[in-house]
């Protein structure tokens, strides 16, 4: 860090473009959906760790409005596991642009952080490096430093898990077909049946996709805790990609790495 | 009893006249149906056209009969014989075919057809082999108080082998045995109850005078039987005695056989679902369609937790906390409570246990999975819900958030050690910049730190 700062004048400040409109849509969406997940998600998990008591047992006003009514006006449930369900669906779309843009973005697509990839692994480990002693901080340009990409790719294959047992839990209400057709739970089971062997039956597929959620929680806050730390340390703004698209750069880029 | 060489069926199902009145189920429903084209159930399609599956249904009773009766005499007299002396009446017996026929899924039109058939049912050879098993299968079958017409049916077949009931003993029950594989080969029925044990060979369970092996008794028995049905979890899928770690490699009937197993799972299971399942291979001729674990569609296509009649308090919010709590006693969901309704397959809620008039969610308990592979293992704790089960994950007993809650506080250490380190090191950096004195201190502190936190 002190060598790069001492041996570039901060007049070699240059703005960087990282994240497209689309990508950043695709961040905040998945944040939104992500932050819903986990709240729907560990009220169907407990459903008392939220509003600990039910309608007819309320004893306070607070968990009297939240839970007024009949039962038939309550479906607390019924409204946490929709919201789970359209969460679910944002969560699919977004992963799908994420990994058509991931190799088709015209700007900046993921793979590159990866090829070649012997020499991507080495620049990984500098940056591992760097976390821990503050020193060569490796260049970040166009694309995403390795150690992210790797991080981010790895959250995604995350997601698709949680998408699979997700969705091996909710085909198990259907019988068969659906208002839309056969095809819909037929390609449910297709595609997610093989968690039941994999995770031990549907209880297993359900403490799976509660026990990644945790892994999302930690990611969670992981990333924004080393977005944090970059902002800080290296002064660059990363903290801005999400929002404004840029970020600057100290480090002397070659033209294709910038724009 | 109609007699039924009848071929061209829609024409001649109106004109045959009740003249047979005396016989023991001559049908009120057929005079009824006067629309024969039906839709037959896409679940089990043996034709395309409903006069043709009338017809091959017919002609395959009428040949049963053929073959275990002596004439249409000796047919409506095992009908009085088996039902007088269990005082069920006729009504009480129509009553039940026609809730079987529905419960199978087909027309009214089967009505009578399910009757006939459970009339030849009676007299099908049949084996019924015990294993590693507590019998609870045969007490719930043989034992109930007001049995339905489906025990009465289990309790008159003709059983040419089963320990608990029959009357001949060591030699001469394996001889017993033995003859009927020989006699009826290709044709008797043979249920199976209770897990077989593979370990040392299948030495964990010997049965009979001659200290035969389970293993060798079942492989001998199915390889000639006309249709295999596993019946219990345990004969199923390995039940209690393939729980973990299972010592005895106990393991269900469908893998110590090549041949198809009909599994009719549950702890005990429904008398209703084995008969039926009886019933609709006697119509049929073959065995009805399976779902992946091998279970008849027509019992086990419905999960419990969508046919449960708590499903409102559920999606209310509204929970059974304690045992005989307010929420109990007004019948709340009881999720809260364990119930294991969300991820089991079966017709409890439909067909009920205890002369088909409870089960479990109704008496205040919630389902335990009992219809489900490996059930002992993966629907534990009974009695408390799926998140609280342990993770199954090698060297970690925990629960998934135990777990995770342990993780996240790893990683929340890490990170905040990680912040202290990154301040602590920039100060350093700003006030000395001898590069001799950083790398010693670098390194401690690296050693420290790569070990806690190598996100
Ligand atoms: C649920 C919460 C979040 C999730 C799941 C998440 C996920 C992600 C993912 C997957 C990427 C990579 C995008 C890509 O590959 O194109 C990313 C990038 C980024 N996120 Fe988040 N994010 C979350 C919240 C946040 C928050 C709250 C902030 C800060 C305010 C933030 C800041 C950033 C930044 C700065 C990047 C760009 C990293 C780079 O390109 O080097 N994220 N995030
Ligand atoms: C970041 C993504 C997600 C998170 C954090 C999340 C979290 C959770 C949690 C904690 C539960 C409760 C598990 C339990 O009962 O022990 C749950 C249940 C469930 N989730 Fe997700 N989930 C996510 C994505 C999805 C997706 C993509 C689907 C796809 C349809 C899905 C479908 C379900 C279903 C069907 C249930 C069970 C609901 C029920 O039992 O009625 N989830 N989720
Ligand atoms: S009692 Fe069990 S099966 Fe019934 S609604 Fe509640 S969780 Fe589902
Ligand atoms: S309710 Fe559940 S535990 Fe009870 S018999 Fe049915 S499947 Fe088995």
């Amino acid at each position: 860090m002190e060598n790069a700062n001492s041996s570039e004048s901060s007049s070699d400040l240059k703005v960087v473009h990282r994240m497209t409109v689309i990508k950043r849509i695709i961040h905040w969406t998945l944040f939104l959906s992500i932050i819903n997940q986990i709240i729907t998600g560990m009220y169907i998990a407990y459903p008392f760790l939220i509003f600990g008591i039910t309608p007819t047992q309320a004893d306070s006003p607070v968990s009297g409005v939240l839970n007024s009514g009949e039962t038939y006006q309550a479906f607390i449930m019924t409204w946490m596991r929709e919201f789970h369900f359209l969460g679910a669906v944002l969560i699919d779309v977004s992963f799908f642009g994420w990994l058509y843009l991931a190799f088709f973005s015209t700007k900046e697509p993921l793979y590159k952080s990866f090829l070649p990839f012997g020499n991507k692994i080495n620049e990984m480990y500098k940056m591992l490096k760097h976390y821990f002693t503050l020193k060569n901080k490796p260049k970040t340009g166009k694309y995403q430093d390795p150690l992210n990409a790797i991080i981010f790719t790895f959250f995604h294959i995350l997601l698709l898990l949680q998408m699979a047992t997700g969705f091996q839990m909710y085909v198990a209400s259907f019988t068969g077909t659906s208002a839309v057709g056969a095809w819909w739970p037929t390609m449910m089971h297709i595609c997610t049946d093989w968690t039941l062997l994999v995770f031990g039956g549907l209880t297993g597929v359900t403490l799976t996709h509660l026990f990644i959620t945790w892994l999302i929680i930690i990611f969670i806050f992981y990333h924004i805790y080393i977005e944090i730390w970059r902002s800080i340390v290296w002064k660059e703004g990363d903290i801005l990609i999400p929002f404004g698209g840029y970020k600057y750069s100290r480090d002397n880029l070659k033209e294709d790495e910038s724009d | 009893m109609r007699k039924s060489n009848e071929k061209d069926k829609s024409a001649k199902e109106k004109e045959i006249k009740n003249n047979d009145d005396d016989s023991f189920c001559s049908d009120e429903h057929n005079n009824r149906i006067d629309d024969t084209t039906f839709k037959w159930d896409p679940l089990r399609n043996i034709a395309d056209d409903p006069d043709e599956v009338l017809n091959i249904i017919d002609s395959h009773l009428t040949n049963l009969e053929k073959e275990y009766f002596n004439g249409q005499k000796d047919i409506d007299e095992n009908f009085n014989k088996v039902f007088s002396a269990s005082s069920v009446s006729r009504r009480e017996f129509i009553q039940w075919t026609a809730l079987l026929t529905s419960a199978l899924m087909l027309p009214t039109i089967f009505a009578p057809r399910v009757a006939r058939a459970a009339n030849i049912l009676t007299r099908t050879p049949f084996i019924w082999l015990d294993m590693s098993d507590c019998m609870g299968n045969t007490e719930a079958f043989l034992r109930t108080a007001h049995p339905t017409p489906a025990e009465i049916i289990l309790n008159y077949v003709s059983v040419d082998y089963m320990e608990s009931i029959m009357v001949p003993a060591g030699y001469q029950a394996e001889a017993r045995r033995d003859g009927t594989i020989k006699k009826y080969k290709g044709k008797y029925i043979l249920v199976v109850e209770g897990a077989i044990p593979t370990a040392m060979n299948g030495k964990f369970l010997t049965i009979g005078a001659k200290g035969k092996t389970g293993l060798e008794i079942t492989k001998a028995t199915a390889k000639n039987a006309g249709v295999i049905i596993a019946v219990g979890n345990c004969a199923s899928y390995g039940g209690i005695p393939a729980a973990h770690p299972n010592p005895t490699g106990s393991v269900g009937l469908s893998s110590v056989t090549d041949r198809q197993v009909i599994n009719i799972p549950a702890c005990p299971a429904n008398p209703v679902n084995l008969v039926g399942t009886l019933v609709e291979y006697l119509l049929v001729g073959k065995s009805p369609m399976l779902d992946s674990l091998g279970r008849p569609l027509w019992a086990y296509s419905g999960r419990l937790h969508d046919n449960c009649y708590r499903r409102g308090h559920f999606e209310a919010g509204e929970y059974v906390k304690h045992w005989g709590d307010d929420g109990a006693k007004k019948q709340y969901c009881l999720y809260m409570m364990g119930c294991k309704g969300p991820f089991t397959w079966n017709n409890c809620t439909v067909a009920q246990y205890n002369q088909d008039m409870s089960f479990p969610m109704r008496a205040g308990h919630g389902c335990i999975g009992c219809s489900e592979p490996a059930f002992w293992d993966r629907m534990t704790p009974f009695e408390k819900p799926n998140a609280d089960a342990k993770i199954f994950m090698p060297a970690v007993e925990a629960t998934a958030d135990e777990f995770g809650v342990a993780l996240f506080g790893a990683a929340g250490v890490g990170v905040a050690a990680h912040a202290i380190y990154t301040g602590v090191k920039k100060r350093k950096n700003n006030k000395d910049k001898d590069k001799d004195k950083d790398k010693e201190k670098e390194k401690d502190k690296d050693d420290k730190l790569n070990s806690g936190d190598n996100k």
